[in-house]
C-alpha cells in the first residue's frame, strides 16, 4: 500500500527507488560492466557509463562533476542553477586497444591505448583517497541516475524531450523528440545524462525499465542489471511509497539511507547507507578512538543528516552485539532475500 | 529697383525653395532605396543558383537584415554573436533560391563531442502563405515551416507550432549548399537554400502563392554554444510574390509630405517678414 507521508512527484503513481549500502561495495565494477554490456555497447556510447563506481574522496566521473553546477537554487524549485557540459577529457576518451594484433597475430608491442597516451579517464584516481598512512581512507561509491523527484534535467529541456514516467517516476529521454541541445547534460548536477555524438541525442540510465516491467524473453520481473549482478548484493530495489518494503523503512522510518548531495534540491530516489570505517591507528598500530573517515567529508556528500544516520546504525549494531534484535540490522544484512527486490507490490493498481 | 519688385523678392525665393524641396522629395527616394522597409527583392533568373558561388548571384539585389537575440527561456539566450545576415532571393519558373551570407570567423562543422556545437542557419515561413504567425516559431493555431541548415552538412525541413514543438519532416524537400567565404574582412558562410515553388504536401509552405510571403531568418554561432533558443533572429520580412502595386511607395509619400510642409513653413515665414517690413515702412 502507498504511504501518504512520502514525497512523490506530481502525476507519478509510485516512485521506484534504490538503496545502496556503501559498506558492502568492493569497487569491483561488476555493476558497471553489467550496465555497459546491456545498454552502452553501441556507437556513440563508448565513453558513457550510465553506472559508474568511483573512489571517494576523489574526482569522480566525469572528473570534478560536483563543481559543474546544475540542480535548483532552492527547495522551492522555481529557479534552476545553470550548469556546464563536461568536456570529453573530463569523461575520458574512448581508449582503443589492439587486442587482435597482440593476442592473435603475435605483434610485439605493449597493450596500451592506441590513440595516444591518456592523461585522464574513469577511475584514474582509483584507490587514492585521502589522508596519510596509517590513516588514509577511501570508499567506493556506485552512481546511476537518481530518477529525481524534482529532476532539473527535465526542467532544463525546452522541448520536454526528457520526462518523468507516470507509473514509476523513471526519468527517460524520448529519442524521437530529443534534438541534442544538451541542456539536460548542463542541468543535471550529478552529470548522469550523456550526449551521444553519433545519434546526436542525449541518453541516460533507464533504471532497466524493460526488466522491472518483466518485458524480457522470460516475461519475469527482474531488478536492474546493476543490482542483479552486484557481487555483494549491496542494492535494494523497490518503491519509496511501499511502506512494507525495506526502502521505505531505511529512508523514511530509520532515516539511515540518504540522498547524495541533498543541497542540489532535486530530491534523488537513489539512497546511500553511509560508510562506517575502522577507527584510526596510532603510529605503532594501536586503534585510537578517532573515526577514520572524517564526518566533515561525509557531511559534504550527504548533508548533516549523516550524523544521525551513523549514530542510528551504531546504536542498532550495539544492540545486536548485546544479543538483542534489530530490524534495521536484518534489513542491512539482507536476511530476507524476498525483501531485497520488491518490484511487483503495486502490479494490481 | 521698384518697391513692388523689392517686396516680391522674398516670395520668389520662397517659391523657388519650395519647388526644389518638392522636387527632391519626389526624386530622392527614387534615386536611393524605394523599397518598402521589410521587402526583400526577388530576382527572376533563368538558370540554377543552387551553388553559393554561382556567377548569377552578382545580378541579384541583396538586403541586409539586422539580427538580435531571440527572446527565449533557455540559459544565455541573450548571448548571441551574429549581428546581421545578407539575404538574396531568386526564382526560376519553378524553384526558389535563397542565399544567406553572414560573418562568422570560426568554422564549426562538428557536433562530435559533448561540448561541440555546429554553426547553423534557418529560414522561417508561415505554413499558410498569406498569414503572419507569431515570430518565435509560430503558434498552435498558425504553424511555421523552418528550413534549417547545420554546419555538419545536414539540412532539415521542420514544422513548428510554437517554441519547443519543432518536428522534422521525414522527407525534406529543401536542399542546401554551403561554403566558407569572406564577408567584409572576416570569414563567414555563404549558404543557398533551394526548394521547388510548388508544395504538394500538407503543412509545407506554398511558395507559388500569388501573394506577398512572410519570411524570417535565424543564425547560430556554434563556437559560442548557440543552439535552440540561443540564436540571432530577424523580425518578419517578406518576399514580394504578390501582384505589383501601382501606388507610390510609402517612403515617397512621406518625403513629399515633409517637403510640402517645409515649403509651407518657408512661405509663411517669408510672407510674415514681408508684412512686418511693410508695416514698419508705413508706420
Amino acid at each position: 500500500m502507498a504511504h501518504d507521508d512520502v514525497e512523490i512527484a506530481d502525476g507519478v503513481d509510485h516512485q521506484v527507488a534504490m538503496v545502496m549500502d556503501l559498506n558492502k561495495c568492493i569497487g569491483c565494477q561488476t555493476c558497471t560492466v553489467a550496465c555497459e554490456t546491456l545498454w552502452t555497447e553501441r556507437e556513440g556510447t563508448e565513453y558513457m557509463y550510465w553506472n559508474n563506481v568511483e573512489t571517494r574522496p576523489g574526482s569522480g566521473y566525469p572528473r570534478d562533476w560536483e563543481s559543474k553546477g546544475g540542480g535548483w537554487e532552492s527547495a522551492e524549485h522555481n529557479e534552476r542553477s545553470v550548469g556546464e557540459i563536461p568536456s570529453q577529457q573530463d569523461y575520458g576518451e574512448n581508449w582503443e586497444f589492439d587486442h587482435e594484433g597482440i593476442l592473435k597475430e603475435g605483434e610485439d608491442k605493449a597493450l596500451k591505448p592506441e590513440n595516444g597516451d591518456p592523461e585522464w579517464g574513469p577511475n584514474w584516481d582509483e584507490d587514492q583517497g585521502a589522508g596519510e598512512h596509517p590513516n588514509n581512507y577511501y570508499f567506493y561509491m556506485p552512481r546511476i541516475c537518481n530518477h529525481c523527484t524534482h529532476p532539473s534535467c527535465v526542467e532544463a529541456c525546452p522541448r520536454k524531450a526528457i520526462y518523468k514516467r507516470e507509473e514509476d517516476g523513471v526519468v527517460l529521454v524520448d529519442q524521437e523528440r530529443c534534438r541534442g541541445y544538451r541542456y539536460c547534460v548542463e542541468g543535471c548536477p550529478y552529470k548522469k545524462v550523456y550526449y551521444n555524438a553519433v545519434t546526436k541525442n542525449s541518453e541516460k540510465c533507464v533504471f532497466c525499465y524493460p526488466r522491472i516491467e518483466g518485458e524480457g524473453p522470460d516475461d519475469e520481473v527482474h531488478p536492474p542489471a546493476c543490482a542483479d549482478q552486484c557481487t555483494t548484493q549491496l542494492r535494494l530495489v523497490g518503491y519509496l511509497d511501499d511502506q512494507d518494503g525495506p526502502i521505505y523503512k531505511l529512508v523514511e522510518q530509520y532515516e539511515v539511507a540518504l540522498p547524495l548531495h541533498p543541497e542540489y534540491q532535486t530530491t534523488p530516489n537513489v539512497y546511500y547507507i553511509p560508510p562506517v570505517a575502522p577507527p584510526q591507528h596510532s603510529e605503532d598500530g594501536e586503534s585510537v578512538d578517532v573515526e577514520r573517515i572524517p564526518r566533515s567529508y561525509l557531511e559534504e556528500l550527504f548533508g548533516e543528516q549523516v550524523n544521525d544516520a551513523l549514530d542510528t546504525i551504531e546504536r542498532e549494531r550495539a544492540k545486536v552485539e548485546r544479543g538483542g534484535h534489530s530490524e534495521l540490522m536484518e534489513i542491512l544484512q539482507d536476511k530476507n532475500p524476498a525483501q531485497q527486490y520488491r518490484l511487483e507490490v503495486f502490479d494490481d493498481d | 529697383m521698384t518697391d513692388a519688385a523689392q517686396g516680391r523678392r522674398p516670395l520668389l525665393v520662397a517659391g523657388l525653395l519650395a519647388g526644389l524641396l518638392v522636387a527632391s522629395a519626389a526624386l530622392v527616394p527614387l534615386i536611393a532605396d524605394a523599397r518598402p522597409a521589410r521587402e526583400i527583392p526577388v530576382e527572376n533568373v533563368d538558370g540554377s543558383l543552387a551553388d553559393p558561388g554561382a556567377d548569377g548571384w552578382s545580378d541579384v539585389p541583396a538586403a541586409t537584415i539586422p539580427l538580435a537575440s531571440a527572446p527565449s527561456g533557455v540559459p544565455n539566450a541573450d548571448d548571441t554573436s551574429v549581428r546581421a545576415v545578407e539575404v538574396e532571393a531568386a526564382t526560376t519558373d519553378d524553384t526558389l533560391f535563397v542565399r544567406l551570407r553572414w560573418a562568422d570567423s570560426s568554422t564549426d562543422r562538428q557536433t562530435s563531442s559533448p561540448r561541440a556545437f555546429a554553426d547553423m542557419a534557418a529560414i522561417q515561413f508561415p505554413v499558410n502563405a498569406t498569414t503572419q504567425p507569431a515570430i518565435a516559431m509560430g503558434s498552435q493555431s498558425n504553424l511555421v515551416n523552418v528550413w534549417q541548415w547545420t554546419g555538419t552538412g545536414t539540412t532539415q525541413e521542420l514544422l513548428a507550432g510554437g517554441p519547443g514543438s519543432t518536428t522534422a519532416f521525414e522527407q525534406p524537400q529543401v536542399s542546401v549548399e554551403a561554403t566558407r567565404t569572406t564577408i567584409g574582412e572576416d570569414g563567414g558562410w555563404s549558404v543557398v537554400f533551394t526548394r521547388a515553388l510548388n508544395a504538394s504536401v500538407d503543412n509545407r509552405t506554398q511558395l507559388a502563392a500569388d501573394a506577398d510571403l512572410n519570411v524570417a531568418f535565424g543564425v547560430w554561432n556554434g563556437e559560442n554554444s548557440e543552439r535552440a533558443g540561443q540564436k540571432a533572429v530577424s523580425e518578419w520580412y517578406y518576399f514580394p510574390f504578390g501582384p505589383a502595386e501601382d501606388g507610390a511607395p510609402f517612403q515617397t509619400i512621406l518625403w513629399a509630405v515633409a517637403g510640402i510642409a517645409i515649403a509651407l513653413v518657408i512661405a509663411v515665414t517669408a510672407i510674415s517678414v514681408r508684412r512686418a517690413g511693410q508695416e514698419a515702412e508705413s508706420g
